[in-house]
């Protein structure tokens, strides 16, 4: 059996899936944004801290209330040292004129508070603008002193990272959404094995077992207990056949002693009554025979007992075999049998069971049809259709299912052979064959039509 | 016939086996008789039996045990097993475990009495291939498919000359129902229509029919018989 193709959207497979695959989505997001905002914040506070650091040396060599030209040299002093790459400082006046410092371009725009900001600025001797996070201090006289590092390199490193995320999250999301198709078709595999072993079960074949699972999870744990339900179920079926097999032999035992002991007396009796009477009590013998004998044949065919007996045969040769056994005695009553056939039909069947079936169909329009008999077989795509019908009075709908269950005779005026086991046992034979029993009106709605439907074979070993 | 034959009957059941055996003492044969499993073996080892009549189920060793500890030893004397187990896998088991004939329980003594003469004549004359059969004045060619009595060519349609064939094969022989059924058609079953009389009887008619002497008779209470005696 295939794994399932489509999996249905209200199957707990599928929500499993999606489950799965938000899970790993929401996770993959979470860590690659997590971490740019921790590099993000990390990066900042360096630069503050940098930014801060540069900015408490110079006020403490120059102090808020000295003069600008203090400031401005020690400003100019620290700018020389080149010790530290990257930082910026600058003494701006309250209209944003640059007094001493390392930018160039005007600041646009004053830059009251003291909230670190990170702002695009252009160092001397540099070409492009910067990104520059910088500390703005306000001095007396409305001069502001800026002092920063540049952050060039971390935003670049932000966008790298931030592109990286983007692309790792769209290969989450196709991951994810393989792990979720992983984890949908890990599932239905681990259970394809219970489902195949259930499947031979349920079309009789009880002697299969799920194959054992050492991993010991919840499937494994399910495999077991299916097994342990089959092993009993086996039992029972084993213990039943034993009980049909004594039954057999109490009831065959007694009534071959019944029978031996007839047949002495019917060669000892010369009195034609009682001749006449042993005849009588032999002919209800053998009634009893049959009927023990059908109902264990019936008890065995719906327990699945006999499957091993199965063998490919030529249904349509069965058909003429049968045609042959019976064409003399239906044309003593004028009546005519034909078969509707293709040239050949192979299925592995009961072949003993299957004539009996059919024999007992043919027995029963004997007794009570009509008009002529036809055998037809037509091949379905998934089974046989194999078809006894007569034109006589047929069986009105309503007692259909009446006529199909054990000992239930339609009209106990009848009387004759049988205990109304016949289509019990062509239902029994039908069952074993995994198959069912089709009562309708036969021909032009007249009559009865009985339809074996046998399914053909499945790739069931 | 079957002058002073040897049966050994293998049966626990004291009634089956009082039955049985005087049944077969009446018709000529010795019978010894073992109850269970064990003798039944010890006996059955000894090659003096034309047949040996072995029910399924007996005490101590079980009669399919029996029989193929006989097959596994070398001896080859026609086995009937007699069995309660009717249904058909057991039929099967049975021929197929090396019996030669399988008969279910209850029978009635004249279909047993025919299968053990049929055994015991099967045995004796392992038959040659045959082109041609024949019993008194009735002659059918096998290879032409012809049938002819006293020199009148009887047509025959294939069912008829397929029937005529096995009663012929077993000429002088008691042949059950059961038996035509199962020779002839390989059906395993009894219908319960009087299917073979009906057959048997339209065969009659085109051999007998303008003889004085007939040669297909019925015997009451068992069969019929293909011979020339009545």
């Amino acid at each position: 059996m295939p794994l399932p193709r489509l999996i249905p959207l209200r199957s707990t497979t599928f929500r499993l899936a999606v489950l799965v695959f938000l899970l790993q989505v929401v996770a993959g997001a979470a860590l690659l944004l997590g971490l740019g905002a921790l590099i993000r914040q990390q990066n900042h506070a360096e630069a503050v801290n940098l930014a801060e650091n540069l900015r408490d040396d110079l006020l403490t060599i120059a102090s808020p209330t000295d003069s600008r030209s203090t400031l401005a040299k020690a400003i100019d002093e620290r700018l020389s040292r080149r010790l530290s790459r990257g930082i910026v400082l600058a003494l701006v006046d309250g209209r944003g004129q640059i007094i001493a410092g390392n930018i160039e371009s005007p600041l646009l725009t004053p830059t009251p508070g003291r909230a670190p900001r990170t702002l695009d600025m252009v160092r001397r001797g540099h070409a492009h603008a910067e990104a520059t996070l910088v500390v703005p201090t306000a001095l007396a006289g409305g001069d502001v002193l800026l002092a920063g590092t540049v952050v060039e390199s971390d935003r670049q490193f932000l966008a790298i990272v931030e592109r990286a995320s983007l692309a790792a999250l769209a290969m989450a999301v196709v991951l994810a959404a393989f792990a979720a198709v992983v984890a949908a078709r890990q599932i239905a595999s681990r259970l394809q094995a219970t489902i195949i072993t259930l499947g031979g079960v349920g079309q009789g074949n009880l002697s299969r077992r799920v194959p054992p699972d050492p991993s010991g999870d919840a499937f494994a744990v399910l495999g077991e207990e299916v097994n342990q339900a089959l092993d009993r179920v086996a039992a029972l079926n084993a213990e039943l056949k034993i009980a049909t097999d004594l039954l057999a032999h109490d009831l065959k035992s007694p009534l071959t002693r019944l029978s031996a002991a007839l047949d002495r007396a019917e060669g000892l009796v010369e009195d034609q009554d009682a001749a006449d009477a042993i005849a009588r009590a032999r002919a209800e013998s053998a009634r009893i025979l049959a009927m023990v004998d059908t109902a264990l044949s019936i008890s065995r065919a719906e327990a699945g007992l006999g499957r091993e007996s199965f063998r490919e045969a030529d249904l349509v040769q069965v058909l003429e075999t049968i045609e042959e056994i019976y064409e003399p005695v239906l044309e003593e009553q004028d009546r005519t049998l034909s078969i509707e056939a293709p040239p050949r039909l192979l299925l592995p069947i009961h072949r003993q069971l299957i004539n009996q079936a059919i024999g007992n169909l043919l027995d029963n329009t004997i007794k009570y049809g009509e008009g002529p008999i036809v055998l037809s077989l037509e091949l379905m795509p998934e089974a046989v259709l194999l078809g006894v019908s007569d034109q006589g009075s047929g069986i009105a709908p309503d007692l259909r299912e009446k006529a199909l269950s054990r000992f239930g005779r339609l009209d106990e005026a009848r009387g004759g052979w049988g205990a109304g086991l016949g289509l019990a046992l062509v239902q029994a034979v039908a069952h074993l064959h995994g198959g069912t029993v089709i009562l309708e009106d036969g021909p032009g709605g007249k009559g009865l039509r009985v339809t074996l439907r046998l399914p053909l074979a499945k790739a069931v070993s | 016939m079957a002058m002073s034959s040897k049966i050994l009957l293998v049966e626990d059941d004291q009634t089956t086996a009082d039955f049985i055996a005087s049944g077969l003492e009446q018709e000529g044969f010795l019978v010894d008789r073992a109850t269970n499993g064990r003798d039944g073996l010890f006996l059955g080892t000894d090659t003096d039996y034309q047949c040996i009549v072995l029910d399924r189920m007996l005490p101590g060793l079980d009669g399919m045990a029996v029989l193929a500890a006989l097959r596994g030893a070398g001896v080859h004397t026609p086995v009937i097993v007699l069995s309660a187990l009717g249904a058909a896998e057991d039929r099967i088991a049975g021929l197929t475990g090396g019996s030669d004939d399988y008969l279910a329980k209850p029978f009635a003594f004249a279909e047993l009495l025919a299968r053990i003469r049929l055994l015991i004549r099967r045995s004796q004359n392992a038959s040659a291939p045959q082109t041609s059969l024949s019993c008194a004045d009735l002659e059918m060619d096998l290879l032409a498919r012809r049938v002819r009595r006293a020199g009148q060519t009887i047509d025959l349609q294939p069912r008829e000359f397929r029937l005529l064939e096995f009663l012929l094969r077993h000429v002088d022989q008691v042949v059950t129902r059961t038996m035509l059924l199962e020779g002839v058609w390989d059906y395993h079953f009894d219908p319960g229509t009087n299917v073979i009389d009906v057959h048997v009887s339209r065969l009659r008619k085109k051999i007998d029919e303008g003889h004085d002497r007939p040669l297909l008779h019925t015997v009451r209470g068992a069969g019929y018989r293909l011979g020339a005696e009545r």
